[in-house]
């Protein structure tokens, strides 16, 4: 470590440069990397709380060598440093196993998107600052009963995605996204309750905060008045936000990565029937106001829409070019990696359970028993391994379809493969969380409910 | 040293040129490894260099934070134009004296040494450990074994505009074992990854034999648990990372960014009754080579012992420099961040539930019908209503003060504040379980720990 640091190279400087350096030495070597601008408001009691502006960037080497991958990332983009990442990502390779259709591809030109719009470059600081002091206030004058706003911001992201390979491959693409969300903290008779809601979009002048923050406040006061959930197994409403998340923590199952190591209940059950005739689940990098839509994949490959169950069979997984190769098929599009970091593995882009034909009141129509709107506790609740779950949950009693009353917090346990395949009415509206995955409200015979 | 002193000073001096009371520079360069063994062959290999700096600017209790990677003396200077700007006429620095600041250096008093220092051990022994703890968990019906390897050596330097200077290097090593048994279409995972504060010589203590061990044995005994029952219950909670359901349900709403937004059911409670005698509860940053071990804090400040809890008096918060500013409680080193992309927010270190004087089997005894779990997962807590979730990875029923069949699928759920009052019974054998744990300021190595405890009632989440 010294006192000085060198002159740092941008992004496409240091990856023409590691892409140079390694067809020097022999090497074949794949080159992932990001940029990334992005500011980050919070506003508490009327004022900016926190004001962050984040600039990032950094390359993820992959290294191929005798048929095994060895990886490194730097954000320090001097050229020593690169150097450095390139000697540890051909030591990491010689160190790793052999992998059977390990390889690098030069892929078919990707769709072209557009991601950016008009981008952030016409908005003011000001602008942005006052979605998010809108937003605060918004939801603390709404009703009497909010406490606090403890949680709310606004946020920016303008990125830049590179790959190359020694392959010849080359390419990238810029993406935009704007976004706020806000959680009121509402009190009643002892009861404390909090709500989030959220919005995204590509165009800054489309942020509503005042309608964000009144559902949020909506969402908190519905639940204040909440009494004890009964224990047992009942007639069960999920919303599409909370039927969005379960899929969204149960999404490895579809991953080729995950079926190959044996470690998905779906593995060998390719043609089958595993869930409902009412169920079709596609996975749709290329849609233009996905979350996280992309025009291509962390090794380059381009995006194309992949149905994993239709009417309720299994007709694909997910895959990346390894994944697709050992299990004899082409690539999906779907590797997957935690930015420059980390190692390809396989992931989901936008993830859409495709809404049905029940109207949404319908869809609980006569049901005595709880609609549930929303888990938590997913990343130690639910196994992917097994399809298990057991989660904390919050919702509501329904008496005749109808809303009885609030409940207080509860719990709701069942097998994810269970549920699907239980499914009884679709509703024909589509609610996304902030986590890109897509779903309808659907109605299940039994779920197991944990209450008093 | 990582930076120039003068160029510091330059840097904070032109950050406070808009006006901001206080100036922090925050610099890091950390190197990591990971690797990844899937049935005795390594798979993956990776790690890398996480490299740059982040400025954080206060007005008044007001956060203005920037970070960058270009930490070339331009890069640092043009942050710290934009960050000036962003909040930019608000007034000018008072500029006394023409010179720049004069450092006051920290002098770093680390904790623990490592012995074998990930840098200079050869990956090869690694994974010669790895392999170890693989081959240990390859018992009974475990047919799937995942093990995980992870050391990070972070340096960093803290300088702020009051003239402290603090260099630091965070030396942390960790191996973890994901087990599968499988018995037909029946399948149970168990996981044990212990990590520490240490070289490669924390391996010699806690070998990986003992790791691969106890991840299967958690798998077996589990892979023909039936579904736990639903409903309340009185609940036994095992010792070490049994302690994380006081991590979620109460030490995060003991952080003072909690208790400023008055987000903290316990925010009005200092000095009073929030548990039975029984309880006594600590978050230490000092304790040699822990996980959650910190010499000094992402602020500067050398780490200190916080008794958060004496004998069911809540006796303090977990404060850093804003959450002292807010609430007027007293600083207590706690302001950690998990790389320079976060500005510091009071999180915890090592946080456990003290010894009592009851033994496990005593609390087990006095329960005829109820739950032991005795190694817990994950869990989360919702800050403003103290609701916390929890999954118990081993878990089995008590009869008639008796320990019986296996049970899957549990998870406990409740209200901090309520079930801390639940607290009856605590044993004497403390003992801390890592993980890493995430809030406002990123991902952070935290220890987590109790003794056995007997909670009366909790919510049990099963579908028997």
């Amino acid at each position: 470590m010294t006192a000085t640091v060198t002159e740092q190279l941008s992004i496409d400087q240091a990856r023409s440069y590691l892409l140079k350096r390694a067809k020097a030495r022999g090497v074949q070597l794949e080159v992932y990397a990001l940029r990334n601008t992005s500011t980050n408001i919070r506003a508490f009691a009327g004022e900016v709380s926190e004001f962050k502006l984040q600039a990032r960037q950094g390359v993820g080497l992959r290294a191929l060598r005798d048929s095994a991958w060895g990886y490194s990332f730097t954000e320090n983009l001097a050229q020593n440093a690169l150097d450095r990442a390139l000697d540890m990502a051909v030591e990491n390779a010689e160190l790793v196993a052999p992998e059977s259709g390990a390889g690098l591809v030069a892929w078919a030109e990707p769709p072209a998107l557009d991601l950016y719009g008009e981008g952030l470059s016409g908005v003011k600081v000001e602008q942005k600052v006052q979605v998010a002091l809108d937003l605060e206030r918004t939801a603390r004058e709404a009703d009497p009963r909010v406490t606090s706003v403890p949680y709310g911001a606004y946020m920016d992201s303008d990125s830049e995605t590179l790959v190359g390979n020694t392959e010849g491959l080359s390419r990238g693409f810029k993406s935009l996204q704007a976004f706020h969300f806000v959680a009121p903290l509402v009190s009643e008779n002892g009861q404390n309750k909090m709500q989030r809601d959220w919005q995204f979009t590509r165009e800054f002048t489309e942020l509503d905060p005042t309608r964000t923050a009144l559902k949020a406040v909506e969402k908190a006061v519905a639940l204040l008045g909440a009494r004890p959930a009964p224990s047992g197994q009942f007639p069960a409403v999920f919303s599409g936000g909370c039927l969005a998340d379960l899929l969204d923590l149960f999404s490895p199952m579809f991953s080729g990565k995950m079926v190959e190591e044996g470690k998905s209940p779906l593995a060998g059950r390719l043609g089958e029937a595993v869930a409902s005739e009412l169920v079709t689940l596609v996975d749709d990098a290329t849609l233009p106001r996905g979350m996280n839509s992309r025009a291509f994949d962390v090794e380059g490959c381009p995006s194309v829409p992949v149905t994993l169950i239709e009417a309720g069979r299994l007709t694909a997984f997910l895959h990346n070019a390894q994944t697709a190769a050992r299990a004899g098929t082409q690539s999906t599009g779907h590797a997957a990696r935690m930015g420059y970091q980390g190692v390809v593995g396989v992931g989901p882009s936008n993830l859409l359970m495709l809404a049905g034909k029940t109207p949404d009141a319908e869809v609980r129509a006569g049901v005595r028993g709880v609609l549930v709107t929303g888990v938590s506790g997913g990343h130690a609740g639910a196994n992917p391994v097994t399809g298990d779950f057991s989660l904390q949950a919050e919702g509501f009693w329904l008496e005749d379809g109808g809303v009885a009353h609030p409940l207080e917090v509860f719990t709701v346990a069942g097998n994810i493969l269970e549920v699907l395949a239980g499914i009884e009415a679709v509703s024909d509206t589509v609610e996304w969380t902030p986590d890109a995955v897509g779903a309808p409200a659907v109605r299940v015979a039994h779920l197991a409910i944990g209450g008093n | 040293m990582m930076l120039d002193e003068t160029l510091v000073s330059d840097v904070l001096t032109l950050a406070r040129a808009g006006g901001a009371d206080f100036a922090e520079l925050f610099m890091e360069d950390t190197v990591n490894t990971t690797l990844r063994l899937h049935q005795g062959e390594l798979k993956d290999a990776g790690g890398g260099n996480l490299f740059g700096a982040g400025l954080r600017l206060l007005y008044g209790t007001r956060v203005v934070y920037a970070y960058t990677n270009d930490v070339t003396a331009s890069g640092l200077r043009d942050l710290a134009s934009a960050v000036a700007s962003a909040r930019g006429g608000a007034g000018e620095v008072e500029r006394g004296g023409a010179g720049g600041l004069d450092f006051r250096k920290v002098k770093v008093t680390p904790h623990y040494r490592a012995r074998q220092h990930p840098l200079t051990a050869a990956k090869r022994e690694k994974l010669a450990l790895m392999r170890r703890a693989s081959g240990a968990a390859q018992v009974g019906d475990v047919k799937t074994v995942d093990v995980n390897y992870l050391d990070r050596v972070q340096r960093v330097l803290i300088a702020n505009s009051e003239g402290l200077w603090a260099e630091d290097e965070r030396v942390q090593s960790r191996l973890s074992v994901s087990a599968i048994a499988q018995d037909g279409t029946l399948r149970q995972s168990g996981f044990y990854g212990p990590g520490a504060s240490q070289g490669l010589e924390f391996f010699e203590t806690v070998t990986p034999e003992s790791i691969g061990t106890e991840a299967a044995r958690i798998a077996n005994a589990m892979l023909r648990a039936d579904y736990a029952p639903a409903g309340k219950l009185p609940v036994v909670i095992g010792n070490e990372f049994g302690g994380v359901i006081f991590h979620e349900a109460c030490g995060h709403i003991l952080e003072t960014t909690a208790v400023e937004k008055n987000a903290s059911v316990f925010a009005d409670k200092f000095g009073q009754r929030i548990a039975q005698d029984c309880v006594s509860a600590v978050d230490d940053g000092t304790l040699p080579g822990s996980w959650g071990m910190v010499n000094v804090d992402d602020e500067g400040m050398p780490a200190q012992r916080t008794v958060l809890i004496e004998k069911g008096i809540l006796k303090s918060f977990l404060v850093d420099r804003v959450g002292e500013m807010k609430t007027g409680y007293a600083r207590t080193g706690s302001g950690r961040r998990q790389n320079y992309t976060f500005a510091p927010a009071s999180r915890m270190r090592s946080t456990f539930i003290d010894n009592g004087d009851q033994t496990p089997d005593d609390l087990i005894r006095s329960v005829s019908h109820g739950i032991y779990a005795r190694k817990m997962g994950g869990g989360s807590v919702s800050p403003g209503t103290g609701d916390y979730n929890f999954a118990v990875n081993e878990a089995y029923m008590i009869r008639n003060g008796e320990i019986a069949e296996p049970l899957r699928g549990a998870s406990l759920v409740g209200n901090g504040a309520q079930d801390l009052l639940n607290i009856v019974g605590v044993a004497g054998d403390l003992s801390l379980g890592q993980g890493m744990c995430g809030s406002i300021s990123g991902s952070l190595p935290t220890d987590v720990g109790q003794p056995h405890i007997l909670v009366s009632e909790i919510t049990v989440g099963g579908r028997a």
